[in-house]
């Protein structure tokens, strides 16, 4: 990924850490609707928010994407019944942390999103790349070597 | 002082010749001058070492620890039914307990393997301040007199007060006095300016996000990956540490400034809820990293999103390991 420069067509390329049963549920949903959203997310698929160590959203950020976006289930919905509820503590401490640091806040992002909320879905890309597209690309924290 | 020093000499001698403990951690006369270090006493005709002042720097939690966890680790080669039990005398100040509170919390030990010896604190000398209250000249002889430091160099002799060589995070304290001990050794210390706990983040926080960033490179830039703040962090103890994981390798270990910002990111990371701002990781650092700015952020964040503070008491649960149903979700971001 690193090797995307900033040029003319450049395009943001976003990280969506997804949990299986609802957002990716979803994503699933928006498919099959045939519902449009942008080309730049790429989702990665894990059993639970819960699941997310805070450093992989580092490590995406340091690989070279632009944007990381996390998206669970509702809060109360968790198939894991609160795996979502101690990521949302955790991220809520970590998205203060990484704009404390200074990487600008929207490269970070976390929504909820359930199985039947494909319209919801796209809308959150769409929003997330929009975001995203403004900052422009990455420079913080992104490996050169 | 000198009285608490007395004390807990006596107190380290009697638990010794009773056999209540096996080991006694505490703090003994450095060889440079103003200066203390770690010792483990075992004979209770050695607890006359014992000092404690305001040159005791580190966090002896860290001791308790790997003393306890060292000789788990060795009994498992005993025979079931000639396991002993080890227990571990510590000394004790605010920060050092709620240190062993947050180990006792994780379920590090049982209560019973530590007895603490809890000392009431007045701060104490941060090193890099003190070397810089020297001017550059070399220390042959100190001494602490109450709030009044007098220092012998080969130019000639210094005095300076010692409420400006100590340590930043002795000056806004707020748990100077042990939470929880099991012998109390001399009157309580006086409060600290606890209520400028935040200042510095509050100012922190007023920069720009470019201003931020360009203080955090700067100081992550400085850091050699020597691992001196993990290895003194009595919150760090796991097994295997992320930076040595190799399957999968979690963090790159190039001079790459990233890799070194990532770590630095990560450790902090995980003291989220566990740091109680000992200084610890700061006073060993050889390159001076600012770490306290970036721990106490979140540690002011726990505070203010969770009411948490690291260690204040044994009722309390680990923030991270815990949830409310209605706990602040104003970060979620809907479109």
């Amino acid at each position: 990924m690193a090797d995307v420069k900033a040029t003319d067509g450049w395009e943001p390329k976003i990280v969506a850490i997804v949990c299986n049963w609802c957002t990716y549920a979803g994503a699933d949903l928006a498919g099959i609707s045939r519902i449009q959203y942008p080309p730049n997310v790429r989702l990665v698929r894990l059993p639970c928010t819960g699941r997310i160590n805070p450093f992989y959203i580092m490590k995406a950020l340091q690989e070279g994407a632009d944007g990381v976006l996390v998206s669970g289930c509702h809060p109360g919905e968790c198939h894991y019944l609160s795996g979502n509820y101690s990521a949302r503590r955790k991220f809520s401490m970590l998205k203060r942390y990484l704009s404390y640091v200074g990487i600008e806040a929207d490269r970070a992002m976390f929504t909820w999103c359930s199985a039947s909320e494909g319209e919801r879905f796209a809308k959150v890309i769409k929003g997330v790349t929009e975001k995203v597209r403004e900052l422009g690309p990455a420079k913080k924290l992104v490996k050169t070597l | 002082m000198e009285n608490v020093e007395k004390k807990l000499q006596e107190e380290a001698k009697k638990l010794l010749a009773d056999k209540k403990v096996d080991v006694v951690i505490g703090y003994e006369r450095g060889t440079l001058p103003l200066t203390a270090t770690p010792v483990f006493i075992t004979d209770a005709g050695d607890a006359e070492k014992l000092v404690y002042d305001a040159t005791c720097v580190q966090n002896l939690a860290k001791y308790a620890h790997d003393i306890i966890s060292a000789h788990r680790e060795a009994q498992k080669k005993v025979k079931p039914e000639d396991r002993k039990n080890k227990v571990v005398g510590v000394v004790a100040r605010g920060c050092t307990t709620r240190s062993l509170v947050i180990q006792l919390q994780e379920r590090q030990y049982d209560r019973e393997s530590i007895v603490i010896l809890g000392v009431p604190c007045d701060g104490y000398i941060d090193p890099k301040k003190f070397n810089l209250a020297l001017d550059g000249e070399q220390a042959a002889e100190g001494s602490v007199n109450g709030d009044q430091i007098a220092v012998k160099t080969l130019a000639g002799e210094k005095k300076f007060a010692l409420k400006d060589v100590l340590a930043d995070n002795c000056i806004t304290c707020r748990f100077n006095n042990p939470v929880i001990s099991d012998v109390v050794i001399g009157d309580k210390a006086p409060a600290k300016a606890a209520d400028k706990e935040y200042e510095k983040v509050d100012a922190f926080e007023k920069l720009s996000t470019e201003e931020r960033w360009a203080y955090f490179t700067k100081e992550m830039s400085k850091c050699i990956r020597c691992y001196a703040c993990r290895n003194a962090c009595p919150s760090c103890y796991c097994k295997v540490c992320f930076v040595e994981q190799t399957m999968p390798q979690f963090v790159g270990t190039s001079a790459e400034q990233t890799d070194t910002q990532i770590f630095q990111l990560l450790r902090t990371f995980h003291m989220v809820g566990r740091c109680v701002d000992c200084g610890s990781c700061v006073s060993v650092c050889p390159m001076g990293v600012d770490l306290r700015n970036f721990l106490k952020k979140l540690d002011k964040d726990a505070l203010e999103l969770f009411e948490h503070r690291a260690g204040a008491s044994m009722e309390d649960v680990p923030p991270l390991s815990t949830y409310r149903e209605n706990d602040k979700e104003d970060f979620i971001y809907n479109p």
